[in-house]
């Protein structure tokens, strides 16, 4: 749904184009270089099982508006969940007060509603899919659970939503309108063999509707989760110590995330802060390696129509065949180095302000069978489930976790092995990527991105790749 | 603010009131207010300023055996009826589940006062826009005196706040709390070669007048940063590890996923079926304390209403409690306990953390945590970390890009010595803590 009306766009919030007007004329009576309200509803609904009973519900609902008022690269910003004109007023009060004597702000007389392309049209909204159409959903992945092997004690599942409705109100008259439906699912078992216990989860995450769960993604989410507990029953630590680590396909993008991504988002680098600030137009990594962050693919969680400063969002190539050729800009770090946004301006909520931020990031598909890449390994790791990561943008050492993979020798993958942390420097990182396969997966997972506190939905992927050395967690050398 | 929560609180226990108008049978609402403003400066100029006043509320319902959570923020009178109504109505679509149920009204209500507490600073309403701009001025500068010029970026910012709830509940708990926060925080960037190596330090309290002095706050940020400089793994290997208290705390805290009624429940946890029994050295003792006055996880009562009392959970390392909400010690067939943590206070040794690391020949000290996991049904863990290498309690080397990796249950069996020096600025109140020999992973 996206309106071109800016009537039918504000009337969700029980405000009208005056109010609006009025609080951005609030926000920029000191001057400032660039001002905007951003309003937010969403409704979010998640049933859970435990002990073989759907027992669970949860609703939440938010609405509230941000007001931000920027000065070059100083941004004041104040918000409130009270929509009254008295208390909108206040909140652009309180953010204009990092205005001093800025440039004065000619506010538009009409508003003009930008257009919104739809990346992830949907059907059937969440809100009015009945609790009993959800509820046989998580009763049957947990059935199917405890069916696949007997050695499942425990099944908890979730079934979420979360429907959002977003405005962005500019002091030059743009309006950008966006609904924003995203669904996860989750499904953790408890596996015991004599005395060992393990866990097992698989979640996956997607903007869509109720059809999202087709037949084959129901049975991934039973066989993943269940598959993984026991397999973690009879994994050890892996060696410690470097090591060549081979990635597979998916949800090792996160590995890219933490090398490379956090350091190219632009308000690193317009500060200097970030390894990479002085490396654009640079040669950083093998001639095979192509780095993309974008909005566009259809129904993933990382994808988005609108950043939320209203810019339309794109596919955005970082690095090009081994080239740095770009940050992620939102309109601050945009008006810094005299370009444009790409559409990475991006907040928690209302509450937040905005954030150059990742989308959903991957790697180009190199040429080579990934059975090639393992075949090529002597003694390695290979890293199969993948959990969060970390990095220093400043000294570009970054961590990710795995949570599942194996034992690589002579060329096989001869025992599994769990839970170790890998770190390594980033520019290092990405100059040791030796094989890149041509099996590129977008990870189904629910990632969630963390800056300054703020987390927001991304995606990641990766074909299968061989880098040739990090530094695994393992637990003897 | 008073203003603000007295509307609240008379539109809470309409709330109350009406969702058993429509059918429910127990329900407890819960409404919170809060102001709280920040201001960051970085190199010589307010980089973000932000303030706020915020509001919310959150409903929990029984109707019958049927149980839901619910919160929302958009208090329009229209809006409110819908969402009540969608709260009970959901339930009716559930299946029931005994265990469900408000704490007994005997157990509910406040344990200790709010003057004992003191959690809520006065002086806060006296802060203006002016005084944070003049704390932060006042770090930057102090961090500016210190560092060399090789210095890319200083950042300092402050933020405070008073935040004010209040709950009414069908077993007859009805209480409001109140309380402050203040925090400080800097941040060095400095340039070596293409790395720009940034630590910094952050402090927070629930009294202004508890902040360090911004002396004391900028001799860290810049030592912090300078053991940034030049830093590299060291080979794997088995090393002693000597951890500052408030580094310490992460460690102890793994502890708290697998003692939480839910991990139990569910068999995902390393402590299942040890109570009663040795799980951690003699040394460890430590009381989960909610009554702690100026304490930041100090609290007159849990998040169901349970007095607030101290209750030990590891007595000369024997695991005496684990936390069971009414809902998860139901279903274990146990008393409940309390279902979150406040504060954690340890048995102090004798020394500090400087007398230990002077005494040992060699030890690394972690600095920071980079990434990682616990997975709470074994123990195990592994942790992306930076540190420093002290020989005789002199930094010898800075460490970068290493692992420490290994399992709780080891870590609390193992640990040899821990520091008098408690770190009284968070709700886990580790002191310095020493094992003798920890898994590290670098080249």
């Amino acid at each position: 749904m996206h309106l071109r009306d800016p009537f039918l766009a504000f009337r969700p919030f029980g405000v009208d184009g005056d109010l609006v007007r009025r609080v951005l004329g609030e926000a920029t009576r000191d001057g400032c270089d660039d001002a905007d309200v951003f309003f937010e509803h969403s409704t979010s609904t998640s049933v859970g099982l435990s002990d073989g009973a759907v027992n669970r519900a949860h609703t939440s609902v938010d609405l509230g508006c941000g007001v931000r008022v920027v000065v070059g690269d100083q941004v004041g910003y104040a918000y409130t969940e009270d929509l009254s004109a008295e208390a909108l007023v206040r909140c652009a009060a309180t953010a204009r007060r990092i205005a001093r004597s800025a440039s004065p702000v000619a506010l538009a007389t009409a508003w003009q509603v930008a257009p919104v392309r739809d990346v992830h049209p949907t059907q059937r909204r969440w809100g009015d899919v009945d609790l009993d159409v959800r509820i046989p959903m998580v009763r049957r992945w947990e059935q199917d659970a405890f069916a696949r092997d007997p050695r499942v004690r425990r099944a908890q599942c979730s079934l979420g939503d979360d429907e959002q409705q977003i405005l962005v109100a500019r002091a030059d008259g743009t309006v950008a309108a966006d609904f924003r439906p995203m669904t996860w699912g989750t499904l953790s078992v408890t596996v015991e063999d004599g005395p060992r216990r393990e866990t097992g989860t698989y979640n996956v995450a997607g903007r869509a509707d109720l059809a999202y769960y087709d037949e084959a993604r129901h049975r991934r989410i039973v066989e993943q989760a269940v598959d993984r507990g026991i397999r973690a029953l009879d994994a050890g630590s892996p060696p410690a110590g470097e090591m060549p680590v081979v990635l597979g396909a998916g949800g090792s993008g996160v590995l890219l995330h933490e090398a490379i991504g956090h350091g190219l988002e632009a308000d690193f680098n317009r500060r200097n802060l970030s390894i990479y600030s002085t490396k654009l137009g640079q040669r950083i990594a093998g001639p095979d390696i192509t780095v993309i962050d974008s909005a566009l693919v259809p129904h993933v969680r990382g994808s988005l129509n609108i950043d939320d400063e209203g810019s339309p969002t794109e596919e955005t190539v970082l690095v090009r065949d081994g080239v740095l050729e770009g940050y992620l800009h939102d309109r601050i770090s945009a008006r810094h180095y005299g370009t444009r946004s790409t559409g990475s301006g991006r907040r928690e909520s209302f509450r937040s302000p905005v954030l150059p931020r990742m989308r959903c990031t991957w790697l180009a598909p190199g040429p080579v069978p990934p059975e090639d890449i393992v075949r090529s390994v002597k003694r390695g790791l290979y890293a199969e489930v993948l959990g969060g990561g970390q990095v220093r943008i400043g000294a570009g050492d970054f961590s990710f976790f795995v949570r599942q993979g194996w034992l690589i020798e002579d060329g096989r993958l001869t025992r599994p092995v769990k839970d170790a942390n890998l770190t390594g420097n980033g520019p290092e990182v990405l100059r040791t990527i030796e094989l890149v396969g041509n099996d590129l997966v977008v990870d189904e997972g629910g990632w969630t991105c963390g800056k300054e506190g703020q987390g927001v939905p991304v995606s990641q992927g990766l074909p299968t790749v061989l880098v040739g050395r990090l530094s695994v967690g393992g637990g003897r050398t | 603010m008073n203003g603000a929560l007295a509307e609240l609180t008379d539109l809470a226990r309409a709330l109350r009131q009406r969702a058993q108008a429509l059918g429910a049978d127990e329900v407890s609402v819960s409404v919170s207010t809060a102001t709280h403003a920040s201001l960051r400066r970085r190199d010589g100029r307010t980089e973000q300023s932000t303030g706020a006043t915020t509001r919310g509320l959150s409903v929990s319902v029984l109707v019958g055996d049927r149980f839901t959570s619910n919160s929302t923020s958009d208090l329009r009178p229209e809006a409110l009826e819908a969402f009540l109504r969608r709260c009970v109505d959901a339930a009716r679509w559930l299946e029931p589940d005994p265990a469900r149920r408000l704490p007994e009204p005997e157990v509910v209500g406040r344990g200790v006062s709010e003057a004992h507490l003191d959690s809520d600073d006065p002086s806060w309403a006296t802060r203006e826009p002016v005084d944070r701009e003049a704390a932060a001025e006042a770090l930057e500068q102090a961090v500016a005196a210190r560092a060399g010029l090789d210095r890319v970026s200083i950042v300092a910012a402050v933020a405070d706040g008073r935040s004010a709830s209040f709950r009414t509940s069908t077993n007859g708990f009805e209480d409001g709390s109140a309380g402050t926060f203040f925090s400080v925080s800097g941040q060095l960037v400095l340039a070596e070669g293409d790395k720009r190596p940034t630590a910094g330090a952050d402090w927070s309290a629930r009294h202004l007048t508890d902040l360090p002095p911004v002396e004391r706050i900028a001799d860290e940020v810049v030592e912090r940063t300078t053991w940034s400089v030049g830093s590299r793994p060291l080979p794997s290997g088995r090393y002693p590890l000597l951890l500052e208290n408030r580094v310490s705390a992460r460690i102890l805290s793994m502890m708290a996923a697998p003692l939480s009624g839910a991990a139990l429940h569910e068999r995902r946890s390393c402590l299942l079926d040890r109570r009663g029994t040795l799980v951690a050295s003699p040394l460890l003792d430590v009381v989960d304390d909610p009554t702690i006055p100026r304490g930041s996880g100090s609290r007159p009562w849990d998040g169901e209403g349970r007095t607030a009392r101290p209750m030990p959970v590891l007595r000369d390392g024997v695991l005496e409690n684990w936390y069971l909400s009414t809902y998860h010690a139901r279903k274990l067939g146990l008393p409940a306990t309390t279902g979150s943590r406040s504060n954690w206070v340890l048995r102090p040794g004798t020394r500090p953390f400087a007398a230990i690391a002077a005494s040992l020949p060699r030890a690394v000290s972690i600095t920071s945590f980079l990434g990682g996991s616990a997975n709470s049904t074994t123990g195990d863990f592994s942790f992306g970390v930076r540190g420093v290498l002290l020989e005789h309690g002199v930094v010898t080397a800075h460490l970068s890009e290493m692992n420490v990796t290994g399992n709780l249950l080891v870590m609390l069996r193992e640990v040899a010595e821990i520091g008098n020096d408690p770190f009284t600025h968070g709700a886990v109140r580790t002191p310095a803590m020493f094992w003798p020999e920890v898994q590290l992973t670098g080249t």
